[in-house]
């Protein structure tokens, strides 16, 4: 009996798993400032990304990366060497790159609700960003 | 009867370990646990404000709450007797280690017998887990220093 109920829930938790490999990918980009082509243009070339949000707003840039698997072990590399290329193509916006799933949940949920307090939250969530465990 | 000739007849007796089974199933169950630690992180990471790097914290707390009440409840044993390994290798198989301990010498007080013995078997844990993350941190180090990955 018990090994029965045991293997019901494995099978469908397995299920669960490949059907959650369905997700969204891609570029999502919300623009209220500046020209969003250089930033697209600069995340797609890059291979390691999976996919990727672009947020502009007021003096502000904000980009949350999705890196595959094995890239994940140079997340921080990553995110400098995207940071790099955006800062010199945008000299007078503040940039912030990061790889973090915080960062794409939030902007995903900004750019959904399309809210008017979006800089208070974009600065909570830059100042989230620097926490340390 | 002589030692070896013991030893033969006793591997003959004994039945055989499943070694593959055993691996399959430590295999699921601790991909299971990890799979169900990745929810609640997720879950923190979606509704509180952690970040992928602040969210681990809260999410070992919540795993060893809950191995806590199973094993309480006495249904951790259930898991372990199917997991093996893949129970005991996660962070809940700590926490289950060190409930379980507690509870067993609850009868003998609450100083000398919980206090005393809560960390028996645990105690262990806690000396390898020190030790073996001081030789990641030495590898992580020097992998760093050559380039391979960064912090």
């Amino acid at each position: 009996m018990e090994g029965m109920l045991i293997r019901k829930v494995l099978l469908l938790l397995l299920m669960l798993v490949l059907l959650s490999g369905c997700s969204n990918h891609g570029i999502r980009i919300h623009n209220d400032s500046a020209d969003a082509s250089k930033a697209e243009e600069i995340l797609k070339k890059d291979q390691r990304l999976t996919s990727a949000v672009i947020l502009f707003h007021e003096k502000d840039l904000l980009v949350g990366i999705d890196v595959d698997t094995f890239s994940r072990f140079h997340k921080k590399k990553i995110e400098k060497e995207i940071k790099k290329k955006l800062e010199k193509s945008y000299p007078d916006l503040t940039v912030t790159v990061s790889a973090d799933r915080k960062m794409t949940i939030v902007l995903d949920k900004l750019i959904r609700k399309n809210e008017k307090d979006m800089g208070k939250k974009i600065d909570q969530l830059k100042s989230l960003l620097k926490e340390e465990t | 009867m002589n030692e070896n000739k013991y030893a033969k007849l006793e591997q003959q007796t004994s039945p055989k370990t499943p070694y593959l089974r055993n691996i399959v199933t430590a295999f699921i169950t601790g991909g299971t646990i990890c799979l169900i630690g990745q929810f609640v992180s997720l879950f923190y990471m979606t509704y509180f404000d952690f970040t992928e790097r602040t969210s681990s914290n809260p999410t070992v707390a919540t795993l060893i709450f809950i191995a806590m009440l199973l094993t309480g409840f006495g249904q951790y044993k259930k898991i372990g007797q199917f997991g093996g390994a893949g129970s005991a290798v996660p962070i809940t198989g700590f926490g289950n280690a060190v409930v379980s301990a507690a509870i067993e010498h609850r009868s003998e007080g609450y100083v000398l017998g919980v206090g005393s013995n809560m960390f028996k078997l645990a105690g262990s844990v806690i000396l390898f887990g020190v030790f073996s993350a001081f030789v990641v941190a030495l590898i992580k180090t020097i992998l760093v220093k050559f380039g391979v990955i960064s912090w």
